[in-house]
């Protein structure tokens, strides 16, 4: 993780490929999936498969889970969404409203701070 | 020292399973587990997992450790091949016997439903042992075929269970649409709507009813509420054009290998890497709708048979038994009673899978 001027880059693996940029929306409990907004960088711990019909209306993806073989590789390669595993503890790194870019191809992602 | 030992004692998963019933099962993995035939997993005290009280997972890295380097070493063709077939025949057991079960249930005695209820469960073990197992042996396959020099992407699935799940769940959406109910409107009105409107959505629940959280008794795809609302969330104010083609699934590069190959090391641990990967889209709900559509009928059964002898027993107080209880009849209403206070009493876990009140007598049919 490196801090440069208003961003903060953090790592993980690139599992889909693309880049994209929007507002963090973050999956913590059961609740939140039914209010999923149109166009955002959506955060999670694990993707399961019964939550592959929220995946068009997003933008991005950025997944706390480490391994490439996993449920949230297939499914946005399947929709064409760049997605980012790996990030370790991205639910508590990245509160709702917060702009992200995510880049499929590196597994990086920025965080912006907006002042 | 001290930090090796306090990270091993993490867990791998926290509260993923609360039902005292779901529980037990994850000690019959174990027990089904060596029937598998893998090599280093010849005992139930070989398998990997293992479910606190809390419903929190550990892995025992070890065991893990060991069972990775048994298996890098005994990959041949024939037995990456014995593999496949035996893990695709504990999955298409299960769902004849779901379905089996499903038929049955309702023409059958005490003894009789007792007796379906341990051989649907036995099978519902045994997956979900894979499903332990498919924590790890997926990365185990794709080492050994960096080792064997195979520089292929990995054989994602075309067309997953999930990716199958959200056309179903876009073309009912398009399906309300053509009625005048716009996802905003069938939440709104849900469930007082058009008999065809209130058809689909229950078609539509009983075809994918399996989908959904690992957690039983966290609502899934067997809920019309549960649909209508995510139906909202997912397709509310979407461009339906910009869906659609997110949905028509452009190919990726072809990965797998061809049908004529001479069957090498590399093509069968790629045709097994890829069936595991198919198999981790699937997994929760191989398991999840024998609960649903094989299990519940039977504990409803049971669950009357037990309510002639104890007045006061609940339909979903068969939720709070050991399967081993229900395959014994061994009800103990203190026990019960136990169980479910604990289990009413943990917000955390009810708030983290979205478990309202009603959710259990619902799961039963019962309210």
């Amino acid at each position: 993780m490196s801090a440069a001027n208003s961003t903060t880059v953090y790592s993980g693996l690139g599992a889909a490929p693309g880049r994209a940029s929007g507002k963090a929306y973050g999956i913590r409990n059961a609740e939140d999936i039914m209010a999923v907004p149109a166009g955002s960088i959506l955060v999670l711990r694990i993707l399961h498969p019964h939550l592959a019909p929220l995946l068009p209306r997003v933008a991005g993806l950025v997944v706390e889970e480490g391994a490439i073989l996993q449920h949230a590789t297939t499914l946005a390669r399947e929709c064409g969404i760049p997605a980012a595993v790996g990030i370790r503890d991205a639910c508590n790194l990245f509160q709702d409203g917060e702009l992200l870019d995510v880049d499929g191809y590196t597994g990086k992602v920025t965080k912006w701070h907006v002042d | 020292m001290a930090q090796a030992a306090e990270k091993s004692a993490q867990p791998y998963r926290r509260h993923i399973v609360g039902l005292p019933l779901q529980r037990s099962l994850f000690g019959e993995a174990a027990r089904a587990a060596p029937t598998i035939g893998l090599p280093a997993l010849t005992s139930e005290l070989d398998f990997p997992a293992q479910l606190d009280e809390n419903g929190d997972l550990f892995l025992d890295r070890s065991k893990v450790a060991a069972l990775t380097k048994a298996l890098l070493s005994w990959f041949t063709p024939a037995t990456l091949e014995l593999m496949r077939s035996t893990h695709a025949a504990a999955s298409d057991v299960l769902v004849d016997a779901t379905e089996n079960a499903a038929r049955a249930a309702a023409s059958l005695n005490g003894a009789s439903a007792r007796k379906l209820s341990e051989d649907l469960a036995n099978r519902m073990a045994l997956v979900l042992a894979y499903g332990v197992l498919s924590k790890f042996v997926p990365d185990v396959l794709l080492r050994a075929l960096a080792d064997a020099g195979d520089v292929e992407p990995p054989p994602f699935p075309e067309t997953s269970a999930g990716a199958k799940l959200t056309q179903n769940t876009f073309a009912l959406y398009e399906a309300c649409c053509a009625l005048n109910y716009t996802p905003q409107r069938l939440q709104r009105e849900w469930p007082h709507v058009l008999p065809e409107v209130f058809c689909l959505v229950g078609e539509f629940c009983k075809r994918q009813t399996g989908f959904g959280p690992l957690a039983w008794d966290s609502p899934g795809y067997e809920d019309p509420h549960y649909v209508v609302r995510l139906l909202h969330s997912a397709f509310d104010e979407v461009n339906a054009e910009q869906i659609r083609e997110r949905l028509s699934f452009a190919k990726r590069p072809v990965v797998t290998g061809s049908a004529i190959d001479v069957p090498t090391k590399i093509t069968a641990l790629r045709r097994l890497l890829a069936f595991w990967l198919d198999f981790l889209e699937r997994e929760t709900w191989y398991v999840r709708r024998a609960f649903y559509v094989g299990m519940i009928p039977l504990l409803r059964q049971l669950a009357a048979g037990y309510r002639e002898e104890i007045p006061a027993f609940q339909p979903a107080d068969v939720l709070f038994l050991d399967i081993r209880e229900v395959i014994a009849g061994t009800v103990d209403s203190a026990v019960i009673h136990t169980r479910r206070h604990r289990y009413m009493e943990n917000s955390e876990y009810l708030s983290l899978h979205g478990i309202e009140s009603s959710r259990l007598a619902r799961m039963l049919g019962s309210s």
